[in-house]
């Protein structure tokens, strides 16, 4: 089972990738700091597209990790 | 403008509208119409999408989002002018994938920023000979690692061949199963975003 907070967590692993990483192509990024920044609110705030990303089935091999929370 | 999206061979099929396939000697660019509204998760939610039914038949070197040129001779230009580079990036990452691990102190606090300077300290203090056992397996079992910073005791993409993938992620099960202190987060498989190059996350 993925725990609460684990597909929040594949969900930043999904935007720090697609705007941080990949390769640059030099000089044509249409992205301003303020477009990532709004980017990284609206992540916090939008839990319903974590539902989407369920929906639309991505993310299929998050791996089970058992918890072993301290209670 | 068109939305470069990533860069495989050239002898990959076709992609599906509204993609587009933009050929400059052995290399592909895949390219969609830009976008002039502003980006939204949803948007990054289904470029992911994309990126992954491209992983299903061909190797794929991902685009950073957001990177746009004039038009397709422009993404011909940029393969032709850069064609060393990304064939190199491309055989860097043909056939794996990248697999995220994390991996923190059980009982560490979640939201460090709330946390009292006790439990802020009890987070952060030591490294885990656990973690770090952790990370020498995995990276056994990568072609390439990245470890990163932060407060969890283990960030790291692993660039890991397709047909491994099921033993590094056995490997992690195992770990968690075992482990006395740790609690271990994988996600994955993603295209290889932390090994494109000079694009790699900080």
């Amino acid at each position: 089972m993925t725990r609460p907070g684990d597909r929040e967590v594949a969900l930043v692993d999904l935007v720090d990738r697609l705007l941080g990483g990949g390769v640059v192509i030099a000089g044509d990024i249409t992205l301003s700091v303020a477009d990532v920044d709004l980017v990284y609110v609206s992540l916090r705030a939008l839990i319903s597209s974590v539902a989407t990303a369920e929906e639309k089935r991505l993310m299929p091999a998050m791996t089970d990790a058992l918890t072993k929370e301290a209670r | 403008m068109i939305s470069l999206v990533a860069i495989t061979d050239a002898s990959a099929p076709p992609p599906s509208a509204p993609l587009r396939a933009v050929t400059a000697g052995s290399l592909c660019a895949v390219c969609v119409p830009a976008d002039d509204e502003p980006v939204t998760v949803d948007k990054l939610v289904d470029r992911e999408g994309v990126l992954e039914a491209l992983m299903e038949d061909r190797d794929v070197l991902p685009v950073r989002f957001g990177t746009a040129v004039a038009d397709e001779a422009a993404a011909a230009r940029v393969l032709m002018e850069r064609r060393e580079e990304l064939e190199a990036a491309l055989d860097h990452v043909r056939g794996a994938c990248e697999l995220a691990v994390r991996a923190r102190l059980l009982g560490a606090v979640e939201h460090v920023a709330h946390a009292s300077g006790r439990e802020y300290l009890r987070a952060r203090v030591g490294s885990s000979e656990e973690a770090r056992r952790l990370h020498d397996r995995l990276n056994a079992i990568a072609r390439a690692a990245v470890v990163r910073s932060g407060p969890d005791v283990l960030r790291a993409a692993y660039l890991v061949d397709r047909p491994a993938v099921p033993r590094f992620v056995a490997e992690v099960q195992d770990a968690q199963q075992s482990s006395r202190e740790l609690s271990i987060l994988c996600t994955g498989p993603w295209p290889p975003f932390s090994f494109a190059g000079e694009g790699a996350p900080s």
